[in-house]
C-alpha cells in the first residue's frame, strides 16, 4: 500500500483539473502545521520563494513545497482530509471529514482561531533627534542667599550664670578648638542651588545655633540611705504637728544604733 | 468545476488508488455492483465485459477492470459510488482522522 502515492496521485490530479484549489490545501496544511512537520531545507525554500515572489499565496507556497513533499511530510490524516473536502465537495455534499486536528501539534503551536485578529505591530511617533519635548522647568533658586542674615554665636558674658562644671569645660573646648569657623564660612553657590532644591540642604545651611545651655541631668547613682532620707524630707507632705517627731529628743533616746541597712528592704 | 473535471479527478483517483494498492479490484466491485454496472454501463460495454470474459474463461473483478478502466467507471458510475470505496480505502489505511 503506497497511500503517499496515492495521495499525491489524488491531489495534484484534483489542482491540475481545478477540482481543488490550492487554498483547499492550505486550509488544511496550514502553517502551523507546515512548521511542525515540513523539514528546514524546504522551509528554506519557501522562505526564499516567499521573499523574491510579487505576491505570497496558497497557490506560491502549494508549488514551492510541492504536492509530493506534502505528502511526504505532512500527516496523513490531514491530507486525506483534504482529499475527503475536495471529494465531498465535487458530489455536492458537505465535507464529511472535517479540518483534521494534528494529533501531535504542542499547544503553543496550535492554529490561531481565525477570528482572532492579527497582531498590530506597535507604533512609536517618531521623536526627532536631539530634540526633546519641552518640559516645564522650576524656577531656579534666587542668586544671593548671602544677604540673608545669619544668626552669630553670642558670646557668653562674663555675669551669665554658671554652667555646671562638666559642660563648662566641654563649650571651652569647642570654643578654643573652632573658635569663629563655623560662622565665617560661606557657601559656595553650588550649595545654594543644591539646599534651595533639596531642602534637606537648607537645614544645614543655616549658620549652626549655638547649643543652648542644658540643665545637668541629674547623673545616676546607686542609692543609699542618705539619698532616701533626702528624698523623703524635700517632697512636701502635709503632715499635722502631732506626727513630728523630736528628733533632738529622739537623738538622745537611741541608743546610737543607726543601722539603716533594712530600710530600702522595708520601703 | 465543470463535470468533466470532476470526472477526469475520480478516475484519477481510482486509477492511483488501484495502483498504489489503496484498493483492489474486488474492492471497486464490491460497491460498483453488478447491478450498478448493469444499471449504469452502455449496453456495448456490458458486452464487451462479458465477451472478454468469455474469452478468458472466468470473469474475475481484474478482467472487468481491464475492460472497465477507471475512465469508464468515472464516466458512467455515479461518483458518489467510487467515492464511497476510496472513503472506505482511507478508512481501512487508517488515515481518516476520528
Amino acid at each position: 500500500v503506497n497511500i503517499k502515492a496515492f495521495f499525491v496521485d489524488a491531489l495534484a490530479s484534483a489542482l491540475d483539473l481545478g477540482v481543488a484549489r490550492p487554498d483547499d490545501v492550505l486550509r488544511h496544511v496550514t502553517p502551523d502545521v507546515l512548521a511542525q512537520h515540513l523539514p528546514r531545507p524546504l522551509w528554506a525554500r519557501v522562505i526564499s520563494a516567499c521573499l523574491n515572489a510579487p505576491r505570497v499565496d496558497a497557490k506560491l507556497l502549494v508549488d514551492t513545497i510541492g504536492i509530493a513533499n506534502l505528502a511526504e511530510h505532512i500527516p496523513s490524516t490531514i491530507i486525506w482530509a483534504c482529499i475527503a473536502e475536495v471529494g465531498a465537495r465535487s458530489l455536492g455534499k458537505q465535507p464529511a471529514v472535517a479540518v483534521a486536528k494534528q494529533p501531535d501539534v504542542p499547544v503553543a503551536a496550535a492554529p490561531q482561531p481565525a477570528n482572532r485578529p492579527a497582531p498590530q505591530p506597535l507604533r512609536v511617533a517618531p521623536q526627532p533627534l536631539g530634540r526633546s519635548t519641552p518640559q516645564p522647568l522650576t524656577p531656579p533658586p534666587p542668586e544671593v542667599l548671602t544677604a540673608v542674615p545669619r544668626a552669630t554665636p553670642v558670646p557668653i558674658p562674663a555675669g551669665a550664670p554658671a554652667i555646671p562644671a562638666p559642660l563648662a569645660a566641654i563649650a571651652g573646648e569647642l570654643e578654643t578648638a573652632v573658635p569663629a569657623q563655623a560662622p565665617s564660612r560661606s557657601r559656595t553657590p553650588t550649595g545654594q542651588r543644591n539646599a534651595s532644591i533639596g531642602g534637606v540642604g537648607r537645614i544645614g545651611a543655616t549658620a549652626r545655633r549655638p547649643q543652648a545651655a542644658a540643665t545637668p541631668a541629674p547623673t545616676r547613682r546607686a542609692r543609699s540611705a542618705t539619698d532616701t532620707t533626702e528624698t523623703e524630707t524635700a517632697s512636701e507632705i502635709a503632715v499635722d504637728d502631732s506626727q513630728l517627731v523630736d528628733w533632738s529628743a529622739a537623738e538622745t533616746i537611741s541608743t546610737g544604733d543607726d543601722d539603716f541597712s533594712d530600710l530600702g528592704r522595708k520601703r | 468545476m465543470s463535470q468533466d473535471q470532476r470526472q477526469a479527478w475520480f478516475a484519477r483517483v481510482v486509477e492511483s488508488g488501484l495502483q498504489n494498492q489503496i484498493f483492489n479490484p474486488s474492492d471497486v466491485l464490491a460497491h460498483a455492483t453488478p447491478d450498478v454496472l448493469a444499471s449504469h454501463l452502455p449496453p456495448e460495454l456490458l458486452s464487451k465485459v462479458l465477451q472478454a470474459s468469455l474469452a478468458a474463461g472466468s470473469m474475475t473483478p481484474e478482467r472487468v477492470l481491464e475492460t472497465v478502466t477507471p475512465d469508464v467507471l468515472a464516466r458512467h458510475v455515479p461518483h458518489d459510488v467510487l467515492w464511497a470505496c476510496i472513503a472506505a480505502a482511507a478508512h481501512r489505511a487508517g488515515v481518516v482522522a476520528r
